[in-house]
């Protein structure tokens, strides 16, 4: 996704540096000396000179902004979302650090540790106080 | 006589108790032991050690020790014998639930502890498999080392003698089962203790495994997560770069613009000088052919019969020359 941006921002850079900055220009000299119709070089270059090429606009720059604004808040709520769930596991990390060693452990320290290990005796009331396939 | 019979009574039952009590603690971790006898009720004395001189009272402090776990005391009899039969078939299964019970007595005895000692890996140490080592220590300062087999062999004389326990029948029955218990708890103890700890360690060491892999995976998610909170900070940099190719892309059709026009005026600046060109080509080309067509035209026909008489000659002159100057 990132390489599509990519290549698509090296391609108009490219262009960019392609096209020279001023075109090449104009010899009218030598058009006034060659061409034979009177007054047509004249007229084409004072019309050239006057003429002012306008600057195309440019409509794309507000949604870009409006898109960063956007991005921004979408990616400070994920960030937010992010912390939160760096706290949950340092939390479970944190419980599994200072946990007692399992060679020292009891079963109800186990349990206490780890509630699904802790068998379910009111539901099932005989050994081994689990369904058989789950043994 | 009638209270010392039933004294006597009692005892024998004890002892038989005490037999089966031994032989099912042996194979049970501290679970509930000899349940039809212990269920009668027995008294609870305090098995404090000078009931040891009391013969007959002593089967019935060795028993309920085992019995409950209500009452208990500061000496070491109950998580002894517990922990003497949970140590001689340890870990069968559950963490120890012999080692429950020994924390408990830890719990109660001694002031409250925190954080709570590690329970004891072994239980107290036994000499001949049944008899606390710290009678023979109790004993050593007055007696001596001999001290306490002396004491027993004096108990068992004293009993046999006086016939408070009677050899019949069953006296070798006890006798046999015990010679080959005994034999066997000696040759396969080792053994099955080793294979029953290793069943223990197997699961502890799943059990490590899996919270290893816990750890590693939740110190992975949470660098994971930073970085892609680091990610997220560099979005700036995604809208730059689209700001800048749409100001290269206004650049460049500007730029474009420009250069159109200049190339459209040249175009026809050019186009302009071409056509003269091609005019004055045609105008020349024109005239040549116009020039040499009358020129052809006006070639008389007797003009043409003298410039090729003449032709002839020269060629004649020319081969005659060449031949001479072949034969030179």
């Amino acid at each position: 996704m990132f390489n599509n941006l990519k290549t698509r921002s090296d391609a108009i850079s490219a262009k960019l540096a392609s096209l020279s900055e001023k075109p090449p220009a104009i010899d009218w000299n030598y058009y006034r000396s060659a061409v034979a119709k009177a007054g047509m070089v004249d007229e084409f270059e004072q019309k050239f000179s006057a003429l002012k090429v306008p600057e195309p606009i440019d409509t794309q720059t507000t949604l870009i902004n409006t898109q960063e604004a956007e991005a921004s808040t979408t990616a400070a709520a994920y960030i937010e979302a992010s912390k939160a769930r760096i706290a949950q596991y340092e939390k479970v990390l944190d419980k599994f650090k200072n946990m007692i060693p399992f060679d020292q452990m009891t079963i109800e320290d186990l349990n206490e540790t780890f509630p699904e290990t802790k068998l379910d005796k009111v539901k099932h009331p005989y050994w081994p106080h689990k369904p058989i396939a789950e043994l | 006589m009638n209270p010392k019979q039933l004294i006597f009574a009692s005892n024998i039952q004890t002892h038989l108790c005490l037999q089966r009590h031994l032989l099912v603690t042996f194979f049970k971790t501290g679970a509930p032991l000899c349940s039809r006898d212990v269920s009668r009720g027995f008294l609870v004395y305090p098995p404090s050690l000078r009931l040891f001189a009391e013969g007959h009272a002593e089967a019935e402090t060795r028993l309920p020790s085992g019995a409950t776990t209500r009452h208990f005391h500061p000496s070491n009899m109950l998580s002894r014998l517990v922990l003497v039969s949970a140590s001689s078939l340890k870990g069968s299964g559950a963490l120890g639930a012999g080692l429950i019970q020994a924390s408990r007595s830890l719990h109660t005895s001694s002031q409250s502890l925190a954080p709570v000692p590690p329970l004891p890996e072994k239980g107290g140490k036994v000499r001949h498999g049944i008899i606390p080592e710290e009678l023979f220590q109790l004993l050593y300062p007055k007696t001596g080392v001999t001290g306490p087999y002396m004491l027993g062999a004096g108990l068992l004389m004293y009993i046999l003698s006086k016939e408070i326990y009677v050899i019949n029948h069953e006296t070798f029955a006890a006798a046999s089962i015990g010679a080959v218990f005994i034999y066997g708890v000696k040759k396969f103890g080792p053994s099955v203790a080793a294979f029953a700890d290793k069943l223990n360690e197997d699961k502890v060491a799943k059990a490590q495994e899996v919270k290893d892999l816990a750890m590693t995976s939740l110190a992975q998610a949470i660098e994971d997560e930073k970085k892609e909170q680091w990610r997220a900070e560099g979005r700036s940099m995604l809208f730059d770069a689209k700001r800048n190719n749409v100001a290269m892309l206004l650049e460049t059709n500007y730029r474009e613009r420009l250069h159109m026009v200049t190339n459209e005026v040249k175009r026809r600046l050019d186009y302009q000088i071409a056509l003269q060109n091609l005019h004055r080509q045609m105008e020349q080309e024109h005239m040549v052919n116009w020039v040499e067509k009358s020129v052809i035209s006006s070639i008389t026909p007797q003009q043409e019969k003298e410039s090729i008489a003449k032709c002839i000659t020269d060629l004649k002159a020319l081969a005659k020359a060449t031949q001479a100057k072949a034969t030179a």
